[in-house]
């Protein structure tokens, strides 16, 4: 049995149950078919293909790349050299055993990050009481992976749905399989609120993370499932996850400010690292014994989890020569925390009509929660006194 | 506010490609019956705020499950 999987390990999904020996097993006969120290990109689809990956590719010591956005198509094995693949890699050293995983951005070409095997191992602890996990992450996103191999390490029972599943269908999965273990967005968190109706799965850990969570959400949270433990995670893409709340309430204790989590002079969050103090951008404010996030310091804006610039969305319109100017401005939104909207001018002789379609076909290029909700089509944009665009809600 | 709530999932849905058939007040948002999402939903939210120029959800997320109980906070915050 590999350092990936713990003997207990069992996973539920769409073709069936499936023990550790059984994923075993197959990596053992994908781990043939990888090169010694090479490359291997696999279309990062569910948990069973991801853990038999990472036991063969560790094996064989190739480097994997977990792809989300499967453009390529790339299955198991499929060799990556002279592939769109590759191309998609550009700083990767081969063959040193790391493990790739992609991350999501607003345009472009997704970014790259390696682990260690033993990096991803290192948070996850084994031998607790049995637990029964649902995925509610993209597989193979980090977060996902965090979740799928706290089951595997830990030798839990983890219950994932398809990709095509919904929220109603992840509902049935949490009540069917009665699931005690569930980490998701605080976006994730309100969607499975509703769609479970009046039923309760028997929740032992509630957990949030991805993007702030209010204290609405939280208390919600609270009276369902009373007998949970309730924790938010804060965590960077830089630093991986920097604490964990676990007394219900939005923030943070006050208290832990210090020499290791301190507020800067313009109001942001610094966490010491390797002995710097780091800015995560994040602003704080301190409200009695809380300290409490209040948004980014720069335009990011986190809609759902996932992580968008809307500057790069209103870049991507200006490709239009339809549109004569663009803003594309941020709101809050009980659902996602936040969206998108634009305002749209259109160029002379151009229609509304037709802009709007020109607009909407154009947006399919982006992820979902880039593409802006509302679409205002406006005879001019209002400029603010600075004669900057305004941004702001 | 019903109408205006039911009008705007189904173009949101018309924009999705899916045929909107009839939605009542009892249908629940996201039981997988109606085919939308989080972020069709976020979009309804919005799309309803800007109509009505009224805001629900001002001091954070409300728990609502069907078309009616939407409709009555959109209502309630007039």
């Amino acid at each position: 049995m590999t350092r990936w999987l713990h003997p207990g390990f069992t996973l539920v999904d769409e073709h069936g149950a499936a023990a550790a020996a059984e994923i075993e097993a197959a990596a053992q006969r994908l781990g043939k078919e990888l090169p010694w120290r090479g490359r291997a990109g696999l279309a990062a689809v569910d948990a069973r293909t991801i853990l038999t990956a990472l036991i063969a590719a560790e094996t064989r010591q190739c480097d994997l790349f977990l792809i989300r956005d499967a453009t390529s198509g790339a299955e198991i094995g499929h060799r990556i050299e002279g592939d769109l693949v590759f191309e998609l890699v550009p700083d990767a050293t081969a063959g040193t055993g790391l493990v790739w995983l992609q991350s999501s951005g607003t345009t472009g070409r997704p970014k790259w990050a390696s682990h260690t095997p033993a990096a991803l191992r290192q948070r996850i602890a084994a031998g607790q009481a049995p637990a029964r996990w649902l995925l509610s992450y993209a597989p193979g996103a980090f977060a996902g992976l965090q979740v799928i191999l706290s089951a595997a390490i830990g030798g839990h029972h983890l219950v994932t749905g398809s990709s095509s599943d919904g929220i109603a269908d992840l509902a049935d999965l949490a009540l069917t399989h009665q699931v005690t273990h569930l980490s998701g967005t605080p976006t994730f968190w309100r969607a499975f609120l509703m769609a479970l109706k009046d039923a309760t799965p028997p929740l032992a850990a509630v957990t949030l993370g991805g993007e702030t969570a209010d204290q609405p959400l939280l208390d919600l949270l609270r009276r369902k499932f009373p007998a949970a433990r309730l924790r938010h995670l804060y965590a960077t893409t830089e630093l991986g996850t920097v604490f964990s709340v676990a007394d219900g309430r939005a923030g943070f204790p006050a208290t832990w400010l210090g020499a290791d989590l301190a507020v800067t002079d313009e109001g942001t969050l610094a966490v010491r690292r390797d002995g710097i103090l780091r800015d995560t951008g994040d602003r704080v404010a301190v409200e009695g014994d809380r300290v409490l996030f209040r948004g980014r310091i720069d335009a990011m804006v986190n809609i759902g989890g996932v992580k968008i610039w809307p500057e790069e969305v209103e870049a991507h319109l200006l490709q239009l020569p339809c549109l004569a100017d663009a803003l594309v401005a941020t709101k809050p939104n009980p659902i996602t925390g936040s969206i998108l909207t634009a305002d749209l001018v259109p160029a002379a002789g151009v229609t509304e009509t037709e802009a709007r379609a020109l607009v909407k076909a154009h947006l399919e290029a982006l992820p979902r929660a880039a593409r802006p909700a509302v679409l205002r089509l406006v005879p001019a944009l209002q400029i603010g006194e600075t004669g900057k665009k305004s941004r702001a809600p | 506010m019903i109408e205006r709530v039911v009008a705007e999932l189904q173009r949101i849905l018309a924009d999705k490609g899916e045929a909107p058939g009839p939605i009542s007040a009892d249908a629940r948002l996201l039981d997988g019956d109606l085919g939308i999402d989080s972020l069709d939903l976020a979009t309804l939210v919005v799309a309803l705020e800007e109509q009505t120029g009224r805001e629900p959800f001002k001091a954070g997320f409300r728990m609502f499950t069907t078309v009616g109980e939407l409709a009555a906070l959109f209502e309630a915050a007039a």
